[in-house]
């Protein structure tokens, strides 16, 4: 045997990303509750566009995903990567450098959002510099981890790590497709891709940073963390890898079940569909294993608070994936998508598997590093109770307030109209449970509370670890012996495993999405779509500024209960001239698509500035900025010419004549409105006549408007 | 009943049988190398997580004196 090798785990990284978790949990479940209350209450929109909910609600979904499951991701590889490959972190430098650059970044995203700066990619709305510095950021985590792994002691690598490796890799590779854009200026971008591509793109990463921020990385720390609480190897090791391989081949097909009855072609839809399906066996393999590891153990899980929320987070999990592929099924989602049940089905896995096993691994980590005990366990186990309660208060109502509405939504009378014709009708029905949601929400938060205090308390009654010694022998030069497996030799290898890993991912991306990409007839063009105006492109950005997308689709199903509600069901040649595509995936409010000419101007203007005041009971913030800004058409011109050079069909030199178009139309808008009595001084050049320009366009080209029939001799 | 399945088998394309196909060859290699191992490799890395420091082990002897 070699030497034993002396050596120190570093404590400070994973203490700083610990309180880093706590706080941004704070913050983020805090906004989230704010942005709970506005349903049931607008006035809690507080009259400022900075905080109204189009903004604050993708401030909720960035601060919870990648400040609090970030940070608690970090915390957790840092810690458990050093005593698994038995060395100290690669770099302290790049440790820091990625510890406070990756809070620079939340800051920058708390800033920027509520300022109205998205690129309304659902979960990746950050604009270009920002997504510059998350690459960097994520490329110094890379070089740490993979620093790491070279230098190790252990030769093998516990499987806990191959998923932090297939999460390093694929949120790369995600991060880069999702974000090819062309800068108009410092905060505005353009993506490369439109409409239905655009959509799936999206789509293929959206479900993905479920995937491979949301689980993989939280399943390493599962495979880590519970056979250190439960004191006991994890069940079956064997069927660990099983569920690793899997499980990342199968999860990155599964994206298109986001797009089932849009315009995205069907062979895509049935891939996603049934690659959806087939992710419950690797799902409940991986669940399973982590119960199982309990055996022998159950009489601990009665008083160990620890063990209660990897309980509860593992069979949430299991929920939640069990939950997933259903609503994945054509016939299921047609009732489900667009409703609170998606919401539901969302806070399952958030509060339940994420947050309860951050929780457990916060309360286990934070005594050792700290070599003291937890301050009070009966405080723990309090907050176990209160964060269980604060769950199923949060995601009861929402699943009956989704089945409630898309009932609503589809009841025809005996006579074959529908029943709710106002969609008013089945909002107001279902705000009593956005109530009950928000209670939910204050009670879960106030267990997070709870644990701040447990665990200021615990840490202030030790002293940190900051360098943990450690031994173990050096790793001895590998000759390969006779017989020896083959997967053994992979094992020693892990930049092979990482190609493996990546190779596996990239299978289902690319069948998927180089098809849609490079294939013209998928998206079969309609010859009477035409590019927006420059007026109705500026009203566009400030619906994507203000995050409307965030309540209203404009993607019409193609269901009688919907094509009778809205008009003619949505067709993918009707998006090739939208970057960013806005079909949204949820309807507080109704779908948009065909709103063009339904209201008159009047009525748009008076709606925005006082919703409540056309639409009474209505849950819409009001928008009177709208009415006082003037248009910004600084960059206008950029904005058509980076148009122009991604194909959209403006006439040549038009950026030398557009503003006299965008005037001309806005005049037009500006009289009809003055016509009905709405007296302003310059109305013409305020930021509601872009809005309503857009907002009159939306649908109208493929249901151009009758032809006046002249009479035949 | 065999008829109305091969017919629609017809309709299959490309897509739906690399992705099965791969997916099986994906699934099989993970099954075959995980099954091939000895039970003493199994246990001495299901054991990984539970030893913060060096833990003497046989199968730590092998694999880093051979």
């Amino acid at each position: 045997m070699s030497k034993l090798e002396k050596f120190y785990y570093d404590n400070v990284i994973v203490k700083n990303f610990a309180y880093a978790t706590a706080f941004w949990g704070v913050i983020g479940m805090t906004v989230g509750l704010l942005a709970a209350l506005q349903l049931v209450y607008p006035i809690f929109n507080l009259g400022l566009a900075e905080t109204s909910y189009g903004r604050i609600r993708p401030l909720h979904t960035n601060a919870v995903i990648f400040a609090f499951v970030g940070n608690g991701i970090f915390m957790g590889v840092y810690h458990s990567m050093q005593r698994l490959l038995k060395t100290r972190l690669y770099s302290d430098a790049l440790s820091k450098f990625h510890f406070w650059g990756w809070q620079s970044i939340i800051v920058a995203a708390a800033i920027t959002l509520p300022l109205g700066y998205t690129s309304s990619h659902e979960y990746a709305e950050l604009e270009w510099p920002i997504d510059i510095a998350i690459a960097v950021v994520w490329i110094a985590f890379g070089v740490n981890m993979f620093g790491t792994i070279l230098k190790r002691r252990e030769n093998h690598l516990y499987v806990a790590i191959w998923f932090y490796i297939a999460t390093w890799v694929t949120v790369t590779v995600l991060h880069v497709f999702n974000n090819l854009v062309i800068p108009v200026h410092l905060m505005k971008s353009i993506p490369v891709f439109a409409g239905v591509q655009d959509a799936l793109v999206q789509w293929w990463y959206g479900h993905n940073a479920v995937a491979f921020f949301l689980t993989t990385p939280y399943l390493g720390l599962m495979y880590y963390y519970l056979p250190k609480a439960a004191n006991r190897p994890v069940y079956s090791y064997r069927l660990s890898i099983i569920h690793f391989w899997a499980l990342i081949f199968i999860y990155i097909w599964a994206g298109p079940h986001h797009l089932l009855y849009t315009s995205l072609p069907d062979w895509a839809q049935s891939l996603g569909v049934a690659f959806s399906v087939m992710l419950i066996a690797p799902s409940w393999g991986g669940m399973l294993n982590g119960l199982l590891t309990l055996r022998g153990a159950w009489d601990r899980v009665r008083t160990d608070p620890i063990l209660k929320f990897m309980v509860v987070a593992i069979t949430a999990y299991g929920m939640a994936t069990f939950e997933g592929p259903m609503m994945s099924i054509k016939s299921v989602n047609a009732i489900s998508h667009y409703t609170d049940w998606t919401v539901g089905h969302v806070h399952v896995g958030t509060l339940g598997w994420n947050g309860m096993l951050t929780f457990s691994v916060l309360y286990w980590l934070l005594p050792r590093i700290f070599n003291t005990k937890l301050y009070s366990v009966k405080l723990a186990n309090t907050h176990f109770w209160i964060a269980t309660l604060g769950t199923l208060f949060y995601v009861v109502p929402l699943y009956v307030a989704g089945w409630t509405q898309s009932l609503m939504w589809k009841e025809f009378t005996r006579d074959g109209f529908l029943q709710y014709r106002n969609f008013l009708e089945t909002v107001t029905q279902i705000i009593p449970m956005y109530g009950v949601r928000a209670l939910g929400g204050a009670i879960y938060l106030g267990g997070v509370f709870l644990m701040c205090y447990n665990l200021i308390k615990t840490v202030k009654s030790g002293n940190l670890i900051e360098n943990e010694m450690a031994e173990a022998p050096a790793r001895a030069v590998y000759v390969p012996h006779k017989g020896e497996h083959w997967h053994r030799w992979i094992e020693r290898r892990p930049v092979l495993l990482l190609m493996s890993a990546t190779i596996v991912v990239l299978i289902g991306g690319l069948v998927e999405i180089f098809p849609m990409i490079l294939i013209d007839e998928n998206v079969p063009k309609i010859a009477s779509v035409k590019p927006y105006t420059p007026l109705e492109l500026e009203g566009r950005d400030l619906y994507i500024r203000e995050g409307c997308v965030g309540c209203h689709s404009q993607m019409i199903r193609p269901f009688r209960s919907e094509t009778e509600r809205y008009g003619d069901y949505s067709k993918s040649g009707e998006f090739i001239y939208d970057r960013p595509f806005l079909w949204g995936s949820k309807r507080t409010g109704p779908d948009l698509h065909r709103q063009g000419g339904k209201n008159p101007d009047s009525w748009h203007y008076y709606h925005m500035i006082d919703p409540q005041s056309i639409s009474t009971g209505s849950i819409m913030p009001p928008y009177p900025w709208l009415a006082r800004n003037d248009l910004d058409t600084t960059y206008t011109a950029a904005k058509i010419k980076v148009l122009q050079s991604l194909g959209t069909p403006y006439p040549k030199n038009y950026e030398k004549v557009l503003y006299q178009d965008l005037r001309k139309q806005a005049m037009e808008i500006a009289k009809g409105l003055e016509k009905e009595n709405i007296k302003q001084e310059n109305l013409d050049k305020k930021e509601i006549i872009a809005i309503i320009a857009y907002l009159q366009r939306l649908g109208t080209d493929a249901t151009p408007k009758p032809q006046a029939i002249t009479p035949s001799e | 009943m065999y008829k109305y399945i091969l017919q629609s088998a017809g309709n299959i394309n490309w897509m739906a049988l690399f992705a099965l196909l791969s997916f099986f060859a994906v699934f099989m290699i993970s099954v075959i190398a995980i099954f091939g191992k000895r039970k003493s490799f199994i246990d001495r890395m299901a054991s990984l997580p539970l030893e913060d420091s060096y833990v003497p082990h046989p199968e730590n002897e092998e694999t880093n004196e051979k």
